[in-house]
């Protein structure tokens, strides 16, 4: 049989070869992070998978529509919370839908060794990292733009003055993109090291609540003490102290931070970190998912 | 796929140690020149050259030999210490991203997520090898008839069997149509059965789908049957790059086997000394390398041995080489492939 009379043949028994468009570096890294955030919600992936993030979803937005409710009914004509305020009052949900949600991204592929498969295709594994990164961003700023949106809806209902109302939510943004950047970052560092998904989640709760809830307690003390310096020191240390200190002593947000950072230099020195936060994560994050490409 | 004319050329090829088993023109696949790794002072590849042609080339070796660190490297995910390779006329080391567009790669390890089923994994690994979400959906189907996966590939991978799982890993390597795909022990922890399904696809992929496939394994056997090519590494080496076929030629010795009471093959290979005929015990059977000369009249001495020693004889067969000898080049009744590798050498 010659060549030629095989490849006949080839065609007879069903395999198609493709021809057609092949995509760019960028339109596959936008598949993946469109995939991921699907994935961060649960969606693509099994039925009870989706139960936790939309629990979490609905009951961080509940106080939200609680307030709002409260606000059209009792004509108040001013938000009982700051924008920046509500996510400091619901910094457990948040915790957990960040902890809970980080292993599907970061651990996941690690644990099941599809790391490899994604790693044998066109995306290098920096790009890999940086889109892992960006679904939980974008995931976690789902989280906590949604009540910001609600409360100003709210209060443009109650006739409150909308320039205002649009600044003040405008800088709760701001501080809200710095704080999902941080908690991805952390989040996604711990759960890129501990491909266990228990020890991960556990992990990720422990560094962002109970470090928080130390940093506070050292706060509260040196305000006590009339030495608010050392508060201002100690904020530094955990991403929800950094945005209060933040969100109250740069944006000037109406939130309770214990000693919010005084003086442009410490202000300049919490957002230099904050900005460190995020970008040391990516950091650790790529090296991360190279160091598995050459294993 | 013309695999029937190389073969032949192979023949007559002389393999050097520099340029082993020289693939012609722009059939080559892949061509490394010198290629060496280090890890620290552990030795993974050393100073490898080979090139690869279309069809289907398996790749030797036991564990350690280097396979896995070869495919790395030629992948772009692993640099090499020294030495050059070309995937497809790309080199790995500068355009990888390139190779790993038009190669596909079928990890040894487990590599499938449980809570996926294998259809929407498969469409975003498609996707993730560059085509469009429709296309990926078409194509995964595809596949997915093609490595025989039929209504499970809706269920989760973590129910299936090892068979089905290898289908599965297999079906991701082939959804974005490679030129070139990389299997890693394939028929790792597969039954009998689905072994020969997995080797029966292997070689529809090398022949009929006209996709260039390399495969390794260290069971030897397997690669006979689906190879038109065979590389053997060994401690990172190269120890021969040939056709599959010249691993088994005519090694000239015949295979001898007997039944009676007590011993039969002892009292066989006596009467056989006698008869001035050297024969070796090889597992049940009796080796034998008849002298020059003798031609067929050496049936008629082992008839008559067989006489003497008053055993029943029940076959004379003759013996030929097979990959696995390669790697047993101590053993006595292999001389013969020693001394063909040094002629080539």
């Amino acid at each position: 049989m010659t060549p030629e009379s095989r490849s006949g043949v080839i065609h007879d028994l069903g395999y198609r070869p493709y021809a057609g468009i092949r995509q760019a570096e960028g339109r596959i890294a936008l598949a993946l992070f469109v995939t991921g955030l699907r994935n961060a919600f649960g969606l693509g992936r099994s039925g009870k998978s989706k139960l936790l993030p939309f629990i979490l979803l609905g009951l961080n937005l509940l106080p939200a529509l609680i307030l709002v409710a409260v606000m059209v009914f009792t004509n108040l004509d001013e938000l009982p919370i700051g924008y920046a305020a509500y996510a400091g009052q619901t910094q457990m949900l948040l915790s957990v839908f960040a902890a809970a949600q980080a292993p599907i991204l970061f651990s996941r592929d690690l644990r099941h060794g599809s790391i490899v498969l994604y790693l044998a295709r066109p995306l290098r594994s920096a790009t890999y990292a940086l889109m892992r990164w960006c679904s939980l961003t974008v995931a976690l700023l789902i989280f906590l733009v949604t009540p910001i949106v609600v409360l100003l809806l709210g209060a443009l209902l109650s006739e409150a003055d909308v320039v205002d109302q649009l600044t003040e939510a405008g800088w709760a943004v701001l501080a809200a993109v710095l704080l999902a950047g941080m908690l991805a970052s952390v989040t996604g560092v711990i759960s890129a090291w501990s491909t266990r998904r228990g020890f991960g989640v556990v992990a990720s709760i422990a560094v962002l609540l109970f470090g928080y809830g130390m940093i506070a307690a050292v706060q509260a003390i040196a305000y006590d003490e009339a030495s608010d310096r050392v508060g201002e020191y100690a904020g530094l240390l955990a991403p929800y102290s950094l945005y209060r200190g933040i969100a109250a002593g740069v944006l000037d947000s109406s939130i309770d931070a214990i000693t919010p950072p005084s003086g442009a230099p410490m202000q300049a020195l919490y957002v230099a970190v904050a900005l460190l936060v995020v970008l040391g994560g990516i950091g650790l994050l790529v090296w991360r998912y190279r160091r598995a490409a050459a294993r | 796929m013309e695999v029937g004319p190389r073969v032949e050329a192979m023949h007559s090829e002389p393999i050097s140690a520099t340029v082993p088993h020289e693939v012609q023109g722009s059939d080559v696949v892949v061509r490394t020149g010198g290629l060496t790794k280090r890890y620290g002072s552990v030795v993974a590849l050393d100073s490898l050259d080979v090139s690869l042609g279309g069809g289907v080339t398996g790749l030797v070796g036991a564990n350690g030999a280097g396979k896995s660190t070869l495919i790395k490297i030629l992948l772009g995910l692993l640099e090499p210490t020294s030495g050059r390779a070309r995937v497809l006329g790309h080199d790995p080391t500068t355009e990888g991203e390139a190779i790993r567009r038009a190669v596909g790669y079928m990890p040894e390890h487990d590599c499938l997520p449980p809570d996926v089923s294998a259809s929407d994994f498969i469409v975003h690994l498609a996707q993730m090898s560059g085509l469009p979400r429709t296309a990926a959906r078409e194509r995964t189907a595809d596949v997915l008839r093609h490595v025989g996966l039929a209504e499970e590939r809706y269920r989760p991978m973590g129910g299936y069997s090892t068979g089905m799982k290898q289908r599965a890993k297999l079906a991701q390597a082939l959804v974005h149509d490679p030129r070139l795909v990389m299997l890693d022990e394939p028929t790792n922890g597969l039954d009998p059965a689905a072994r020969d399904d997995m080797l029966a696809l292997v070689r529809r992929i090398g022949h009929d789908f006209g996709i260039a496939v390399l495969v390794t394994s260290h069971l030897l056997g397997e690669l006979e049957r689906v190879s038109d090519h065979v590389v053997v590494l060994d401690g990172g080496r190269l120890l021969r790059a040939s056709a599959t076929t010249d691993f088994m030629v005519d090694t000239g010795t015949l295979l001898i086997e007997v039944i009676g009471d007590t011993h039969p093959t002892a009292r066989m290979a006596e009467a056989l000394r006698a008869a001035g005929l050297d024969s070796i015990p090889r597992g049940q059977l009796l080796a034998i390398e008849p002298p020059p000369g003798v031609g067929d009249r050496v049936y008629d001495v082992i008839r008559d041995a067989a006489c003497d020693a008053e055993v029943g004889l029940v076959r004379i067969q003759a013996d030929h080489h097979r990959i696995e000898d390669v790697f047993n080049l101590d053993t006595p009744s292999l001389a013969a492939v020693e001394g063909e590798l040094s002629h080539d050498a």
